[in-house]
C-alpha cells in the first residue's frame, strides 16, 4: 500500500497523489477528520439535549422493502428512491428520510405504548436528486418525531425543539419560518379553479410569483373580490407574527380562519419557551403540501441559500403503517449546518494530539501515556524512533504543542515552544493545563 | 447593515436592469466602473452588484451568493432552480419560439417521428414536445441556433425572438410560442425569509418603478 512518508518528501511526480483511477459515484462523498469530528461532535450534542427532553433514540435500518418507503410520500420521493434488488427478486430501497421507518416502527410495534411517544435519530439517508444546491444524494438527517399528541402543545414543543437543537449545534444565527397549509386549502376552496389551474396555482405560489397569479385569475373567470384579493396578498403575508393579523383580515371561510388562529395560538407558546425571536411566518408555504396536515416549517440561515432544517405536522402517515395517531415531527440536515456554521465563522478545528510522546529507548514511557489518555490528554507515540530534535520539528509542524520523552524513572523532558525543560512525570496537575 | 446583493445579467438586459434600479432610487456606481469591475457596491451602500453571465444568475440567486437578481424568464425556467420570482419586469420581452424552414409547417408537427431540434434550451424543448407526447432528438447548440436547418444539423429550432428578422433572414418561419419571455426579479428563498423587510422594499420600490 502506497503511503505518504511523514517528512512530506516531495517526490517529483504529482500524479500518485491525486489519481483519476478509482471514481467516486456521484453523490457521495468522504467526510475527513475536522469535518468527521463536527458531525460526530454535532449529533452528540444533539443526543444529550434531546435526553433532557425526554426523547428516546432509534436506531434504524439503512434500507427496506421499497413498498414500505413508497407509503404516501407523493411521487416526488418515490422518484428519488434508490432501488435495489434482494435475492429472491423483492425490491428494496435505502431510506430516502427518517421519518417513514419511524412511522413504521410506531404503526407495527410500537402502537399500544403509553402516548405521547418521544423519538429521535440521526443517520445517513439517500435520494437520488437531480443536482442541487448543496446537496449530496447520501446526507445525514438528525431529527425528532412527537407522535401520538395533536394540538398546539405538540407543534410548540416540536418547534422550541427545533430553536434549541440549532442553538445546541453552534450556530449563531437562524429563522424558522412556520406556514400551515390548511391557509392555501382553506384558500384553494374559495377559489374553486377548474382543476387546469389548480397545479399551476400551486406552482405560482411556490414561486411567490405575484404576476403569474395575476394571470391565472384572469383565466379564471369569474373570482370572488375578497378571494382575488387574498390570492394576491398571499406572497407577501412572510415576516414577525405582525403578519397573522393580516393574514387574519383575509380568511374567507373556516379552514383558512382555523390555520391562523392555530398559529396565533402557536405563537403565544413560542414566546412562553423563550424562542419567538427565533422563528417567523410564512402562509405561502405550499411545499410537501399533500404530506402535511397543519403547520409547516423551514429554517434558513444568513448566506446558506437552502433550508438546514425542515418539519410539520402529518397525522396521515402513521395510519399507513397501523393506527392512526396526530404526529409532528423535523428533520436537520447536518451537513447544511456544518456548512452554514463555517459561513457564520465556526470552524472545526483539525484534530491534533496534546502530547507527541517518543519511548525509544523508554518503554517505562508508555505506562506514562496510559495514565495521561485515562485523564483525557490526546498523546501519540512516535513509532518512527525519532531523535528529541526531530521529534519536536515533527511535532512543530503538526502543529502538536508539546514534544516529552522519558528522563530516568520519573522525570520527563518536556519540549515546548518556550523551551525545553524538565518535570516530575506524576505533575498530573500541570499535565491537565495541556489538554486543549 | 450589509447591503443587498444583487445578480444582473451583463449582455441584453445590463442597461435596462441598472436604468430599473436608478428608477427605482438606487444610487448606481459611477458609469466607467460598469462594465469593467464585475462586483460593484452603490454609492449609498444599499447594494451590491454583481455582473455575472445571464444563465449564471439564477444559480448564484439559488446558492445565496446573490439576495436578488434580474434574469430573463426564459433563462429562469431553463435553469429549473429553486428560485422565488416575485415580479415580472417591463423590459426585455422577446418570445422563445418554434421554428422551421418555410414552407414546412404544412407537415403536423404531431406526425414527425422523432423531430431533430436544434436549441440552446434543450429543459424547455424537452419539455415542450414531450408535452405533445413527442419524442424529440435535442441538439444543444451554444450559438448561431438558426443555422442548424440550413446546413442539415437539423429540421426545427427551438431560439429566442424579438422581431424575427433573424428567423426571415435565414428562410425560417415560426411554428409555436413555446415560452412568452421577459426580465423577472429573482430571490434566494432564505433572504426572502431572512431579509424580508429589505427585500419586499427592494422588490416594491423596483416594480413601482416600472
Amino acid at each position: 500500500m502506497p503511503v505518504t512518508s511523514p517528512a512530506g518528501s516531495s517526490t517529483a511526480s504529482v500524479g500518485p497523489s491525486f489519481a483519476a483511477d478509482r471514481p467516486l459515484p456521484e453523490g457521495v462523498r468522504d467526510l475527513l477528520f475536522a469535518d468527521a469530528a463536527a458531525v460526530r461532535g454535532m449529533a452528540a450534542a444533539l443526543r444529550a439535549l434531546w435526553g433532557t427532553w425526554s426523547y428516546r433514540e432509534l436506531i434504524l435500518p439503512t434500507f427496506e422493502y421499497a413498498d414500505t418507503l413508497a407509503t404516501d410520500v407523493g411521487a416526488q420521493i418515490d422518484a428519488e428512491l434508490y432501488r435495489f434488488f434482494d435475492r429472491q427478486g423483492r425490491t428494496l430501497a435505502l431510506r430516502p428520510d427518517m421519518t417513514l421507518p419511524t412511522a413504521r416502527v410506531v404503526g407495527t410495534r410500537l402502537y399500544d405504548q403509553p402516548m405521547p411517544l418521544r423519538l429521535c435519530y440521526v443517520g445517513s439517508v439517500f435520494r437520488h436528486e437531480r443536482p442541487r444546491a448543496g446537496r449530496q444524494h447520501e446526507f445525514i438527517q438528525a431529527g425528532i418525531e412527537l407522535i401520538g399528541a395533536p394540538g398546539h402543545a405538540a407543534d410548540a414543543e416540536a418547534i422550541a425543539l427545533a430553536v434549541a437543537s440549532l442553538r445546541a449545534l453552534g450556530l449563531p444565527e437562524f429563522r424558522i419560518t412556520i406556514g400551515h397549509v390548511g391557509f392555501f386549502h382553506g384558500l384553494s376552496a374559495a377559489l374553486a379553479l377548474p382543476d387546469r389551474l389548480a397545479g399551476w396555482l400551486r406552482l405560482a405560489v411556490d414561486r411567490r410569483s405575484e404576476a403569474e397569479l395575476a394571470d391565472l385569475l384572469g383565466q379564471a373567470g369569474t373570482v370572488a373580490a375578497t378571494a382575488r384579493r387574498a390570492l394576491l396578498q398571499l406572497p407577501r403575508l412572510t415576516g414577525p407574527d405582525a403578519v397573522l393579523k393580516e393574514a387574519e383580515e383575509l380568511c374567507l371561510n373556516g379552514a383558512m380562519a382555523s390555520a391562523v388562529a392555530d398559529l396565533q395560538s402557536l405563537s403565544g407558546l413560542l414566546e412562553a419557551y423563550g424562542v419567538a425571536g427565533a422563528v417567523n411566518y410564512d402562509l405561502a408555504e405550499v411545499r410537501d403540501l399533500d404530506y402535511y396536515t397543519g403547520i409547516t416549517f423551514e429554517g434558513f440561515a444568513p448566506g446558506l441559500g437552502v433550508s438546514l432544517i425542515s418539519g410539520g405536522r402529518y397525522d396521515e402517515l402513521i395510519g399507513h403503517f397501523g393506527p392512526e395517531q396526530p404526529a409532528v415531527g423535523w428533520a436537520l440536515t447536518l451537513d447544511q449546518v456544518l456548512v452554514a456554521r463555517e459561513l457564520q465563522g465556526v470552524r472545526q478545528p483539525e484534530p491534533v494530539p496534546d502530547v507527541l510522546l517518543s519511548v525509544t529507548g523508554h518503554p517505562e514511557g508508555l505506562a506514562w501515556a496510559s495514565q495521561a489518555r485515562a485523564r483525557g490528554l490526546r498523546v501519540e507515540v512516535d513509532l518512527a524512533g525519532l531523535k528529541p530534535e526531530d521529534l519536536w520539528r515533527s511535532a512543530q509542524t503538526r502543529g502538536i504543542r508539546r514534544a516529552v520523552w522519558p528522563d530516568g524513572a520519573d522525570r520527563l523532558l518536556v519540549r515546548e515552544p518556550e523551551g525545553e525543560r524538565q518535570a516530575a512525570s506524576d505533575a498530573w496537575e500541570e499535565f491537565a493545563t495541556w489538554l486543549r | 447593515m450589509a447591503p443587498l446583493t444583487i445578480a444582473l445579467p451583463k449582455g441584453r438586459l445590463a442597461e435596462a436592469g441598472l436604468a430599473c434600479l436608478a428608477r427605482a432610487g438606487y444610487a448606481l456606481p459611477a458609469n466607467g466602473d460598469i462594465g469593467r469591475r464585475l462586483v460593484l457596491d452603490s454609492p449609498d451602500g444599499r447594494l451590491r452588484l454583481v455582473m455575472a453571465k445571464p444563465s449564471d444568475v439564477p444559480v448564484f440567486v439559488e446558492y445565496g451568493a446573490a439576495d436578488l437578481g434580474i434574469a430573463g424568464l426564459d433563462v429562469v425556467r431553463e435553469a429549473e432552480r429553486d428560485l422565488y420570482e416575485p415580479a415580472r419586469l417591463p423590459f426585455g420581452h422577446c418570445r422563445l419560439v418554434l421554428a422551421g424552414r418555410q414552407g414546412r409547417e404544412e407537415r403536423p408537427l404531431r406526425l414527425e417521428r422523432s423531430p431533430k431540434v436544434a436549441t440552446k434550451f434543450p429543459h424547455l424543448t424537452e419539455a415542450f414536445f414531450r408535452r405533445r407526447g413527442l419524442a424529440p432528438e435535442i441538439i444543444v447548440m451554444s450559438g448561431s441556433v438558426e443555422l442548424a436547418p440550413q446546413i442539415g444539423l437539423a429540421d426545427l429550432i427551438v431560439d429566442l425572438v424579438q422581431t424575427g428578422t433573424t428567423l426571415r433572414e435565414n428562410g425560417l418561419t415560426e411554428l409555436h410560442v413555446v415560452l412568452e419571455s421577459q426580465a423577472v426579479l429573482v430571490a434566494n428563498r432564505a433572504s426572502y425569509r431572512l431579509r424580508a423587510v429589505e427585500v419586499r422594499e427592494f422588490i416594491d420600490a423596483v416594480v413601482a418603478a416600472g
